[in-house]
């Protein structure tokens, strides 16, 4: 019997330990694009294989198909979306960094998606938010990464 | 493995089966209207008691700094209400395995071990269906259990 709880804190030792992780494909770093560059001018990048890096700032909570990655210019963040269960990016990897190779994709919103969508990021934030201050529909920009890799 | 992960998952709405994540606030006016990030970010680490090495820093807005600590946690400050967040997150290390293989996030050789363990399964359930003779098999009362085994699901796919 104490073999097997010796297996088992061996497994768990190795799982704790492991804090770089690799996701999907090796990222290119030749492909790297400042993200102020891609938000500048995202419709030159769009369906493009680029790649990105920036510290880790939010992760999805639920799933882990999402995080949002820092970029190099001030208040800025970039979005690193994939289908569920593609790629599990741990939450506990906030703060780190990440370089990500992927096509830049576009979701256009409508106005009335856009208020909403800016409504819920208002509230997440406990700010005070009036919908009738939004006049012109969204367009969001996401990366759809062939592969991942997180940093120490 | 399965039934352990498997009760986890399934409350995926009501608890994080993965991560222990716990959110403190503490309100500091002294925080309002600082504007030099080093005496910041001491504020927000005095305020929660916090020794640790910091990893990186982040600006989401004019009145937002988050602050990454090196065991995943995070604080946040906002400079406007004097809010300071503090993000403790912690690693549920044996559902967080379990759920990581119950969701096929490993690797292949994973998805050839657990269809064969299926396949087993499902030898066990339709064998038992004809091994047992007498009074306790499937044709006689036990076949309810059967029924209702079949019920169950028909039922839940069709009306709920």
């Amino acid at each position: 019997m104490i073999y097997i709880y010796g297996i088992f804190i061996v497994f768990f030792s190795l799982n704790i330990q492991a804090k770089e992780y690799q996701f999907g494909d090796e990222v290119n770093e030749a492909q790297l694009v400042p993200i102020s560059k891609i938000l500048a001018q995202p419709e030159a990048f769009l369906e493009q294989p680029v790649t990105i890096s920036g510290t880790i700032i939010s992760v999805c909570e639920k799933r882990g198909c999402w995080m949002e990655l820092a970029s190099d210019a001030r208040y800025e963040k970039l979005r690193i979306k994939v289908r569920d269960g593609d790629m599990v990016f741990p939450i506990s990897s906030k703060g780190s960094k990440a370089i990500a190779t992927g096509l830049l994709s576009a979701i256009n919103l409508d106005l009335e998606q856009s208020k909403r969508y800016l409504a819920m990021l208002a509230k997440r934030k406990q700010q005070e938010f009036d919908p009738a201050s939004i006049t012109e529909a969204l367009t969001l920009y996401q990366l759809v990464p062939t592969g991942v890799k997180i940093l120490d | 493995m399965f039934a352990i992960s498997g009760i986890a998952v399934n409350h995926l709405r009501d608890w994080n089966p993965n991560y222990s994540i716990v959110r403190k606030v503490n309100i500091v006016p002294s925080l309002i209207g600082l504007n030099n990030e080093t005496a910041i970010v001491d504020v927000m680490m005095n305020s929660f008691d916090v020794k640790q090495r910091i990893k990186a820093n982040y600006w989401s807005s004019e009145n937002e700094l988050k602050v990454f600590l090196d065991d995943g946690s995070n604080l946040t400050a906002n400079l406007m209400s004097g809010a300071i967040e503090f993000e403790h997150i912690e690693e549920r290390i044996i559902f967080k395995s379990l759920n990581r293989l119950h969701l096929n996030e490993a690797k292949q050789a994973w998805v050839i071990f657990s269809d064969a363990y299926a396949l087993m399964l499902i030898f066990l359930a339709t064998s038992a269906l004809f091994m047992v003779k007498g009074k306790h098999s499937p044709r006689g009362r036990k076949g309810l259990l059967v029924l209702i085994g079949f019920l169950i699901p028909l039922f839940f796919i069709f009306y709920s």
